[in-house]
């Protein structure tokens, strides 16, 4: 996904960024023009001082009244400019912060719309990580380093150019002094990022040790190696240090290196002013001024390279979000749905394969081969492999979470690719291994399926899958709050919630992912007869861990490495001698005291 | 104040040396700030006006004035460079020092204690309290050089003209009260921020992961919207922060230039009068305008001190908590082999019992099972044998040298095989091997690196077997006289665990094995049974035995059994 985006030039990244992120372009022009009024303000200094010395403090005698004349005006600049910046800065925060907004809900909604097959395990972190700390990347910038490049740019370009209307041989000369001064910089910048890479890892280093003699303080204790350990946090921790004092002091130079270019751009202006004269039509007033411009013209270019720098990772984090962006959208809607047919539905799986797509050139080795199976409506079946034989994935495409990348997947004799969304949530639903709740109450987490339900409806559902006694264990009873990722119920508890939530959407077609935690013998009993409720009647494909939810199934399905290799019933295959018999056997032989 | 002045005392007990150079640094840099300001008035007064105004400069004056105001420069860089390197050295320093005081504490306190407390809470006072708690000595020797600098230059400024020094020193208090109240609040808004944006990442991570279910449902844009309502906040707060910060560096630009305009015209009524050169008056203002960068790191420093203090004082009160006594040295040695419970009784903070007089006596080179329901005190009767937690009442009695656990969540530290299996003690390499065949671990040859192989965060990824195995050898190489095993084969298949138990059988003959097992076939393997219930013992015999003896005992078992049961029962149906 990375290969077309990290071609992209910086410019066309910042190009496709704005149009990504279309609150940064509204009134830019004025607050830009509000910005250059601001610096008008931090060159009116400058130019009273020698105003003042020209024209109302020369020693054939102070005119008191002009320079007052002049102090007003000064201030009313001042005061005009002041407000100016203030706007100036109040709108380019305000409109950055619309405009990561923006970024972030389009990302989300972009994120979520994506197949499944784009969320592989090594790709979640990525995802999360775009919305979170790349986007992050772009907040820092809009803070610091845009409100830099609007204010200090701005008054590097408004000082210079006040410096050459001047006297612009003094200012050829200041400027090709003080060149140098941004090639120094950008050196140093250079090391300085290097030694900070360095110093963050060592930093991580020190966190990562020092979770793990907490987090494994017992095993430590245990085998009395806390001492040992405890030293090699140390060490860890004073390799840390001298990395950052390291970073430290190369950074140390980057400030410095402006105040001796200033002291020697400032010479040589005198220097040349003096071999100029009074002659040349400069006056001493235009001299002072032209100091106080140097400093002002110096002043913000060590903060520059910093500047440039987080500029730099800000880009690399706009091309990475546009990156998620670029990736077409989940399996596509049909320009022409067909309407599934009322009633139960059969399923059809016709010579299927699968692969996840990979994060770099190389394809990932195929998830499904050449499956074929037919489901008639109504039957209950369960499918059976190893981890990795391609049972989950299976679920995933007959719940059309990605398309096949051959084959068809037929429910109700329909190719899923004609059925709309809208159509297809309404009569299948997956109950997937983990299942998904969110921070909130059971009620809230429940509602996430039918949003338009009440209370009552809930409750009916819940008796009718017969979980009440369930929800009477529970503190709140249906309000009950389950935390974060659901943490506060147990992982056969949250199956539960899974299970009910699927029976609101009340669907014909119910695929079942079963968890592989174990689960205590109540709620185990509990799951089993809520499961038997939620099934019946329905055409329903059960991801089976365990082997007991086979043994129930009209017709067990066996994967071994993405093939179809057995199909039966339970009887039939215990007997048959291949894969299945060997995992029955191995199964009873763990269940059975010798 | 009193406070910060206790904290940064303690801070820098060890690095005074470090923290006084770095002031020395930032005293020089104020120094010749000043300097440089008087240079400037030179540079007019000497060098500016006498060729502009009088035609003529000797070439001397302009090389010592010139000369005058580069060295100062460098001087002043020099001040700088120095003052930011030392003030690094000694707020890393004193971080470092700071988590190993951490960790050395942590090391040494005993299981009961870390049970006490929580894993993220220590971890945050190891790594980031100590961050926090010296991160107001990097800008510290800065702020001290600021106040030298507000002195001198309040000096220089009321020498040369005493009304309008009055006049310009009055306003530094402003300035920097204004920055000081400016840091307070606007940290309310960034903190809120931070809090925001933990939340966002948290609710991002949560959604991401359910993204199956979100899908399923055709609730991607419900869940955009629940998302979204949180990424609201977190642009609320920031704006917040923007609204504040627009003002204050707007006032932070305009106040300066309107006092220097004040001073400028101030200045041209003492000029007429002859009190002071327009080079004086240049300075002045060339001065006021140098200490407005440095009059911001005041309010800086003071912002950091709230946080400073917090990490100090939860770092403080994690250190002032006594080291608490080993459990292991209240266990009792004995002779042989065997492993003694006398009258056990044991309870978490006094509450409810666990272990309700335990006796046992287990015969050296026995291998026993520990069988009971969840919550009968299987893993706490382990725990007080392998010493570490110790009795309420009652004794228990261990060999010499004393017994090696293997718990039910093996622990993997990052670090290769090798380590994981010596933990940082010296074994020999014939030792690591034994070991690792015993356990059945022979899989780690078949590793890239073999023995060598980083495992964990930044390694290969082992499963949950491969890990037992190995935390199986961890126990294994140390030659236990008393090995215990916490439910420690359950992630492997019968077959392994069988394997696993006759190798332990063969090669440890005299190791008295303790397991506790909830698979009938780990039961099986073992010499005899320890039948706990409620934290009592029930029976203790041969396995054949309790089936018969002990009804309670039989119905576990057979609830073992039940999920084949329930099959075999599906099965009948299926056949008739």
């Amino acid at each position: 996904m990375s290969e077309p985006v990290s071609r992209w030039s910086a410019a066309e990244t910042i190009g496709k960024g704005v149009r990504a992120a279309p609150a940064l372009r509204i009134g830019f022009v004025t607050t830009l023009g509000l910005a250059l009024v601001g610096a008008a303000g931090r060159v009116v200094i400058p130019i009273l001082v020698q105003q003042a010395v020209d024209r109302g403090l020369s020693p054939s005698g102070v005119k008191v009244e002009t320079v007052i004349r002049m102090g007003v005006i000064a201030f009313v600049v001042i005061c005009i400019a002041t407000w100016a910046q203030r706007t100036a800065v109040y709108r380019l925060g305000r409109r950055s912060e619309e405009a990561l907004y923006g970024l972030r809900v389009r990302l989300f909604e972009h994120i979520h719309r994506l197949s499944i097959a784009d969320h592989s395990e090594e790709r979640k972190g990525a995802l999360v990580a775009r919305v979170t700390s790349d986007v992050e990347t772009l907040a820092q910038f809009f803070q610091w380093g845009g409100l830099a490049w609007l204010l200090d740019g701005t008054l590097m370009l408004l000082v210079a150019g006040v410096m050459l209307a001047y006297d612009w041989v003094l200012a050829v000369v200041a400027f090709i002094v003080a060149a140098p001064l941004a090639f120094v910089l950008q050196r140093v910048q250079r090391h300085l990022s290097k030694a900070y890479d360095s110093a963050r890892s060592k930093n991580a280093n020190v966190m990562t040790q020092i979770s793990e003699v907490v987090s494994g303080a017992e095993t430590l204790r245990a085998y009395d190696a806390g001492d040992r350990y405890a030293t090699h946090v140390k060490k860890a921790s004073h390799e840390r240090s001298n990395s950052f004092i390291r970073a430290g002091t190369i950074g140390a130079f980057l400030f410095p290196s402006g105040e001796v270019f200033g002291v020697l751009t400032v010479s040589a202006v005198v220097v040349t002013g003096l071999v100029r004269g009074p002659d040349s039509g400069l006056t001493a007033g235009a001299m002072v001024g032209f100091l106080f411009l140097t400093y002002r013209f110096l002043e913000p270019i060590a903060e520059f390279t910093e500047v440039l720098d987080q500029t730099q990772t800000a880009v690399a984090g706009m091309r990475r979000v546009l990156g998620v962006l670029e990736i077409p959208i989940g399996p596509p809607e049909p320009a022409v749905p067909m309407t599934l047919p009322v009633g139960a539905l059969a399923v059809t799986i016709d010579r299927v394969d699968f692969s996840y797509r990979s994060r770099g050139d190389t394809d990932e080795p195929p998830v499904l081969v050449d499956l074929t199976a037919h489901i008639p409506a109504g039957q209950q079946v369960a499918v059976v492999g190893e981890t990795g034989s391609g049972k989950t994935t299976l679920g995933r495409l007959i719940a059309r979470l990605a398309d096949p990348t051959a084959g068809t997947v037929l429910v109700g004799g329909v190719p899923l690719t004609r059925v709309s969304n809208v159509d297809l949530r309404d009569r299948l639903t997956v109950v997937p291994q983990e299942p998904f709740l969110f921070e909130g109450t059971i009620a809230a987490n429940l509602l996430f399926a039918r949003p338009n339900l009440t209370i009552a409806d809930l409750e009916a559902a819940i008796d009718a899958l017969d979980l009440r006694d369930w929800l009477d264990t529970l503190p709140e009873g249906i309000d009950t709050e389950v935390g974060e990722r659901g943490a506060q119920l147990s992982a056969g508890e949250r199956q539960l919630v899974a299970l009910i939530r699927a029976s609101l959407v009340d669907p014909d077609v119910l695929v079942l992912d079963e968890a592989t935690s174990s689960v205590d013998a109540l709620t185990e009993v509990r799951l089993a007869r809520a499961l038997e409720r939620l099934a019946s009647g329905r055409t329903t494909i059960a991801i089976a861990h365990r082997l007991s939810t086979a043994a129930r199934a009209d017709r067990v399905l066996v994967l071994d490495h993405g093939r179809l290799v057995e199909d039966g019933t339970h009887t039939e295959l215990v007997q048959a001698g291949g894969t299945y018999t060997r995992m029955y056997d191995a199964w009873v032989a763990a269940t059975s005291a010798g | 104040m009193v406070q910060a002045f206790r904290l940064v005392r303690a801070l820098l007990q060890h690095q005074k040396r470090t923290f006084f150079i770095a002031v020395g640094g930032a005293s020089v840099f104020a120094a010749c700030t000043v300097g440089s300001a008087i240079v400037v008035r030179k540079v007019i007064d000497d060098v500016i006006t006498p060729r502009f105004e009088d035609g003529e400069v000797s070439v001397s004056t302009v090389v010592s004035v010139l000369g005058t105001l580069i060295l100062l420069g460098l001087v002043r860089a020099v001040g700088v460079v120095v003052r930011r390197t030392w003030a690094g050295r000694t707020t890393w320093r004193v971080t470092e020092r700071l988590s190993a005081e951490v960790v050395d504490r942590l090391a040494e306190q005993p299981v009961p204690w870390h049970r006490r407390q929580t894993t993220g809470d220590l971890i945050t006072r190891a790594g980031v309290d100590a961050e926090a708690a010296t991160a107001v000595l990097g800008p510290l020797p800065f702020a001290s050089g600021v106040v030298v600098l507000v002195f001198l230059s309040s000096a220089w400024l009321l020498i040369t003209d005493l009304p309008l020094g009055i006049a310009a020193v009055l306003v530094f208090p402003l300035l920097i009260a204004l920055n000081v109240g400016y840091q307070r609040r606007v940290d309310r808004y960034y903190n809120t921020a931070q809090d925001e944006l933990g939340r966002l990442s948290a609710a991002v991570h949560e959604s991401f992961d359910g993204v199956a279910g979100v899908k399923s449902f055709g609730a991607e844009h419900r869940e955009t919207e629940r998302l979204a309502v949180i990424a609201d906040r977190l642009r609320t707060a920031r704006l917040g922060a923007v609204r504040l910060r627009s003002v204050f560096e707007a006032l932070l630009d305009g106040i300066p230039s309107v006092v220097n305009i004040g001073l400028l015209v101030a200045g041209a009524f003492r000029v007429r009068s002859g009190a002071m050169t327009v080079g004086e008056l240049t300075s002045f203002i060339y001065l006021f305008t140098l200490l407005v960068f440095p009059l911001r790191l005041i309010g800086f420093t003071l912002s950091e001190l709230p946080h400073s203090l917090a990490g100090w004082t939860r770092i403080r009160s994690l250190l002032d908590q006594p080291v608490e006594a080993d459990p292991a040295l209240s266990l009792r040695h004995g002779d042989d082999n065997s492993v003694v419970l006398d009258d056990v009784h044991y309870s978490h903070d006094g509450e409810r019992e666990v272990l309700r007089g335990v006796n046992a006596r287990i015969d050296g080179g026995r291998t026993v099972a520990v069988v009971g329901a969840t919550g009968a005190g299987k893993t706490t009767l382990l725990h007080l044998v392998a010493g570490l937690i110790a009795t309420d009442r009652g004794s228990v009695t261990v060999p010499d040298g004393g017994a090696h656990i293997v718990f039910q969540e093996a622990f993997m530290l990052a670090g290769t095989v090798r380590d994981n299996v010596s933990l940082g003690a010296e074994v020999a390499p014939d030792a690591v091997e034994l070991a690792l065949q015993v356990a059945e671990a022979d899989f780690v040859h078949q590793l890239a690196e073999g023995l060598d192989t980083e495992i964990g965060e930044r390694g290969v990824g082992l499963s949950g077997g491969q890990r037992q195995r190995l935390a199986l050898a961890r126990a294994l190489v140390r030659r236990p006289s008393v090995l215990l095993l916490d439910d420690t084969t359950s992630a492997l298949d019968p077959s392994t665990e069988a394997k696993v138990i006759a190798n332990l059988r063969a090669a440890l003959s005299t190791t008295t094995v303790i397991a506790v097992a909830s698979r009938p076939s780990t039961i099986s393997l073992a010499d005899d049974v320890l039948y706990l219930v409620d934290g009592e013992v029930v029976a203790h015999g041969l396995h054949d035995e309790l089936m018969n003896a002990v009804p309670a005992y039989r119905e576990l078992i057979e609830a073992f059994e039940h999920d084949r049961a329930a099959m075999d029962a599906a099965l009948a149906e299926e056949a008739t």
